[in-house]
C-alpha cells in the first residue's frame, strides 16, 4: 500500500502542473465570419484585414467620435494651406527587432503607396501629396498640390518598417509592425494567432462561416468573444444565455436603396418620392432588425463634423405614395413594375422581401433578383439595375460625397453607379475644392447632403449597430463606433476562474 | 386496422394539400412583420417564419411544388424509360447492345449530382427542375424494364402470339406491357419519394423554384439560421417531408406484397 501515496502526489502535482501551463499558454479566442485574406495593410481592401491589420501596425491619425482626425503616433502643424509638417510623438512604437519607427519608415511607407507601379489599391486617398521631406529623425513634411485643410485625416496608412520594404519583405504572411500586437502564426488561412506585446497574450482568430455554428461554439467555449454578423434573432438569443455578455452601440456603416437615374422610370424624382414614402423604415428596424439600427436621412451620420441633423424624414405615409405615383401616371390599370437587385446574404433577401411587400401595398410590382457578390457588384457598377441595396462601411472623411455624387465620378473613376448628374450638388463640390475652413467645409457638406435628401438618387435607410458577445471568461472590451478591433488591447481573462480556465484548455 | 390507413391518409392530403396549393400561394407569401419567428400557438398552428409568414399555409403552397415536380418528373421518367427498356430488351442485338451501354453511363454518374449540375446550368424554375430530374431519372426505369422484357419475352405465351404471326407493337403491348406493369408501378412508387426528397435537396441548395414561392426544401433551408431561437422554422417542413415519404414508401411496399403472386395473400 505504501507505493499509492507517492504516485497519488506526483498525480496531483503533474495535474496541476499541467494545469498552470495551460493556463499560461491559454489564448483569447475570437470568432470571425471572414479570415482575414492579406496582412499587408498596404493591399488590404476587406474589413477583416483591415481590422487586423489596425493591431499589428500603427498610424499618424486616429479620429474621435465626431471623426476629426487627432493625433496617433504623430501630432501635425499646417506651415502653409499647402505645406504640413508631421512630427512623431511618444506612441510611436517599437518594431520587433526593437527599433523605434522614426521618419524613415513614414517616408518609405507613404513613398510606396504613392509609386504608381506598385497598384496599391490605397494610393488614390492620398495622391494630393507632392512631395515627401524628411526634415529630422522624427519630422517628415508632406507638400500638397492643393489646399485641403482636412489633410490629417488621409493620413491613416499603416506604417510599414522602411529596411524591410526596401527587401521586399512578403508582409502579407508575415507582418511586421510597431502596434500592439505581435503576429505569432497563421497554420490555416481560417486560424490566425497574434500575441499581445504588453503581456505576450496569445490571441487566435478563428473563422467560423455559419453565425449558428459560431454562437454555440461560444456557448460551448471554443471561443470567447464573436462580433456582429449575427442576426438579430442570434443576438437576442444569446442575450438569454446565463453568462454571456452583449454590448451594442450605434454604428455608423450607412444601408441605403440606390436608384438608377439613367433609367426611364427610376429617374422620375415624384417616383422616387413615393418609394421613399412607402416603406415603413422604422418597422423594420423595430421588427427585423430588433432594433439594432438607427433610422438614417444621409451617408454620413449627424454626429459626424460634417453630418447634416436636421433634415426631415421621408415620413411613412402610404396615402402619399399612392397619390405620387398617380401624379407620375401609375395606378391600379397601369402598376409600377420596378426590378430590385439584391446579393445572396440572408440577411438582405430577407429586407428586399419585406420592401418588396411594403411597395406591393402601394401598388409598385418589384421583382427580386438575388446574385452572388461578384454579378451582382459587377451589374451595379455598370449601372444595369433599376433598385438595389447595399452598405457604405468605415466612412470617416466626407470627399466620399465627390466619390459618389459628383457628375464625373461615374464607375470607374468613382462609385456614382446611380448616374447622379445634379449641377447644384457640382457646383457646392467646386466650392468645397476651395473652401480653406472646416467650418466653411462642414456648411457646404450640409448643403449638399440637404440636396441628395431632396433630389433621393439613394434612399437612405439605417446606420447599423455594432454588437460584441463574449463568455463570461474575459473582460474590458470596448466595442467601437466603426467595429474595429481595437478594444482588444484591453481585454483580460478574469482571474477568479482560472482553475476552470485550465481544464477547458486541456480539454481542447 | 386505422394504423394501415394512415399513409394513405397522408398521401391523399398530400394530393388535396397541392391541389388547393394555388389558392394559399399568395395567402402564403403575405409578410406580417408582427409575428416574426412567432411559435406554433392558437392562432397559427405550426406558427410564423422569419418574415411572419404563415408555416402552415407556406407547406400547403410547398406541397404543390413538390408533388408537381415528383408526378412530373416520375411520369416522364418512367414513359421514357419503360419505352427504351422494352426497345432494348425485345429488339435485342445492336440496339439493346447501344441503349445499355448509354444506361451503364448514367448509371456510372451520381445522379444527384448531375441533376445539381443540370440546375445550376439551366437556372432555378419549376420546369428546369423537372428535366433536370428527369434526365437523371429514367434509367432505372429503362433497366428495369429491359430485364423484365429479357425473362419475358422467352415465356410460352409471347412464343405463341410470335408463331400466330402477331405484330412486334401487338406483342410488346399485350403481351409485355400488362406484365411490366407492376413491377413499373412499384418502382414509380418509390421514385416518386425520392423525387419529393431530391426537389427539397435542390430547393435547398436555392436550384430550386425562387423566392418566395414555397418550397418544403426552401423552407428548411430559411430556417436553419433560426434554429436556436425558433425550432419549428425546420421541424414542420422537415417532418412533412419525412411523413410523405415515409407514407410513399409504405404505399410502395404494399404494393409490391400486393401484385407479387408468389406471396399469399391472406398474410397480407
Amino acid at each position: 500500500m505504501g507505493w499509492r501515496q507517492p504516485l497519488l502526489l506526483l498525480w496531483v502535482t503533474l495535474s496541476s502542473l499541467a494545469c498552470s501551463t495551460a493556463y499560461e499558454e491559454d489564448s483569447i479566442r475570437m470568432g470571425l465570419a471572414s479570415a482575414p485574406i492579406t496582412l499587408d495593410p498596404r493591399y488590404a481592401t476587406d474589413a477583416t484585414s483591415e481590422r487586423i491589420n489596425r493591431l499589428l501596425y500603427q498610424r499618424l491619425v486616429a479620429f474621435d467620435e465626431r471623426s476629426m482626425p487627432i493625433p496617433a503616433v504623430a501630432d501635425w502643424q499646417r506651415l502653409s494651406p499647402r505645406r504640413y509638417r508631421v512630427r512623431l510623438n511618444q506612441s510611436a512604437g517599437r518594431f520587433l527587432q526593437g527599433r523605434r519607427l522614426d521618419a524613415d519608415d513614414v517616408i518609405a511607407t507613404y513613398r510606396y503607396v504613392l509609386d504608381p507601379n506598385n497598384a496599391s489599391p490605397r494610393r488614390s486617398g492620398i495622391t494630393m501629396i507632392e512631395e515627401i521631406v524628411k526634415v529630422d529623425d522624427l519630422t517628415v513634411d508632406f507638400k500638397l498640390s492643393r489646399s485641403d485643410p482636412l489633410f490629417p485625416a488621409y493620413l491613416t496608412l499603416d506604417i510599414l518598417p522602411a529596411d524591410l520594404i526596401n527587401s521586399d519583405h512578403d508582409f502579407a504572411r508575415n507582418p511586421v509592425g510597431s502596434g500592439p500586437f505581435s503576429f505569432n502564426a497563421w497554420p490555416l488561412p481560417g486560424r490566425l494567432i497574434l500575441k499581445r506585446r504588453e503581456d505576450n497574450r496569445r490571441f487566435e482568430f478563428v473563422e467560423v462561416k455559419n453565425p449558428t455554428v459560431r454562437v454555440l461554439k461560444l456557448l460551448r467555449g471554443e471561443i470567447d468573444m464573436l462580433q456582429n454578423d449575427l442576426s438579430p434573432e442570434l443576438i437576442d438569443y444569446l442575450q438569454a444565455q446565463a453568462g454571456i455578455g452583449i454590448e451594442r452601440r450605434d454604428g455608423s456603416n450607412f444601408t441605403y436603396i440606390g436608384f438608377n437615374l439613367r433609367d426611364p422610370q427610376t429617374a422620375d424624382p415624384r417616383l422616387r418620392r413615393a418609394i421613399a414614402h412607402a416603406i415603413d423604415r422604422q418597422a423594420i428596424i423595430h421588427h427585423l432588425m430588433q432594433g439594432a439600427a438607427r433610422r438614417a436621412e444621409a451617408l454620413l451620420p449627424p454626429e459626424h463634423w460634417a453630418g447634416a441633423d436636421a433634415l426631415k424624414a421621408h415620413a411613412y405615409d402610404p396615402q402619399r405614395a399612392v397619390s405620387l405615383l398617380r401624379e407620375a401616371g401609375y395606378g391600379a390599370a397601369n402598376p409600377l413594375r420596378l426590378v430590385y437587385k439584391t446579393s445572396s446574404d440572408p440577411f438582405r433577401i430577407r429586407l428586399a422581401t419585406v420592401v418588396q411587400s411594403q411597395l406591393k401595398a402601394v401598388g409598385i410590382e418589384v421583382e427580386l433578383r438575388s446574385y452572388d457578390w461578384g454579378t451582382f457588384f459587377g451589374d451595379i457598377k455598370a449601372g444595369n439595375f433599376q433598385l438595389y441595396s447595399l452598405s457604405w462601411v468605415g466612412i470617416r472623411t466626407p470627399d466620399i460625397f465627390n466619390y459618389v455624387f459628383a457628375s464625373d465620378s461615374l464607375p470607374p473613376a468613382g462609385a456614382n453607379r446611380g448616374r447622379y448628374a445634379s449641377v447644384a450638388v457640382d457646383r457646392l463640390l467646386q466650392q468645397l475644392e476651395s473652401a480653406d475652413s472646416l467650418e466653411r467645409q462642414a456648411q457646404l457638406y450640409h448643403r449638399i447632403q440637404r440636396q441628395l435628401h431632396a433630389d433621393l438618387p439613394y434612399l437612405p435607410l439605417w446606420y447599423e449597430g455594432q454588437v460584441v458577445a463574449s463568455s463570461p471568461r474575459i473582460s474590458g472590451y470596448r466595442l467601437m463606433r466603426d467595429g474595429n478591433y481595437d478594444g482588444l488591447e484591453q481585454v483580460r481573462v478574469r482571474r477568479q476562474q482560472g482553475m476552470e480556465d485550465g481544464h477547458i484548455a486541456v480539454a481542447y | 386496422m386505422i394504423r394501415r390507413w394512415i399513409p394513405y391518409l397522408l398521401i391523399a392530403l398530400w394530393g388535396i394539400a397541392a391541389l388547393i396549393g394555388p389558392w394559399f400561394g399568395e395567402a402564403g407569401n403575405a409578410i406580417d412583420l408582427e409575428r416574426i419567428l412567432q411559435p406554433p400557438g392558437p392562432t397559427a398552428l405550426l406558427g410564423h417564419d422569419d418574415l411572419g409568414r404563415s408555416i402552415l399555409l407556406r407547406l400547403v403552397a410547398g406541397a404543390q411544388t413538390s408533388f408537381m415536380v415528383a408526378v412530373g418528373v416520375v411520369g416522364f421518367s418512367a414513359l421514357a424509360g419503360s419505352l427504351v427498356g422494352l426497345l432494348a430488351g425485345y429488339h435485342g442485338g445492336w440496339l439493346d447492345l447501344l441503349l445499355v451501354r448509354v444506361i451503364d453511363i448514367f448509371l456510372a454518374f451520381p445522379g444527384i449530382l448531375l441533376a445539381i449540375a443540370l440546375a445550376g446550368v439551366m437556372g432555378p424554375g419549376i420546369d428546369n427542375l423537372i428535366i433536370a430530374l428527369s434526365v437523371v431519372g429514367w434509367v432505372g426505369y429503362a433497366r428495369l424494364a429491359r430485364g423484365q422484357v429479357l425473362s419475358l419475352k422467352r415465356r410460352d405465351h409471347v412464343m405463341a402470339a410470335v408463331a400466330l404471326g402477331s405484330s412486334r407493337l401487338t406483342i410488346l403491348r399485350k403481351h409485355l406491357l400488362p406484365l411490366l406493369m407492376a413491377p413499373l408501378i412499384v418502382e414509380a412508387t418509390f421514385g416518386m419519394a425520392g423525387m419529393v426528397i431530391a426537389e427539397a435537396g435542390l430547393s435547398f441548395l436555392g436550384l430550386g423554384i425562387q423566392p418566395p414561392q414555397a418550397s418544403w426544401g426552401s423552407m428548411i433551408r430559411d430556417g436553419a439560421g433560426y434554429m436556436l431561437m425558433a425550432p419549428h422554422m425546420v421541424l414542420a417542413p422537415g417532418v412533412t417531408i419525412m411523413l410523405v415519404v415515409l407514407s410513399l414508401n409504405l404505399l410502395g411496399d404494399r404494393l409490391r406484397d400486393y401484385l407479387d403472386i408468389r406471396l399469399p395473400k391472406a398474410a397480407h
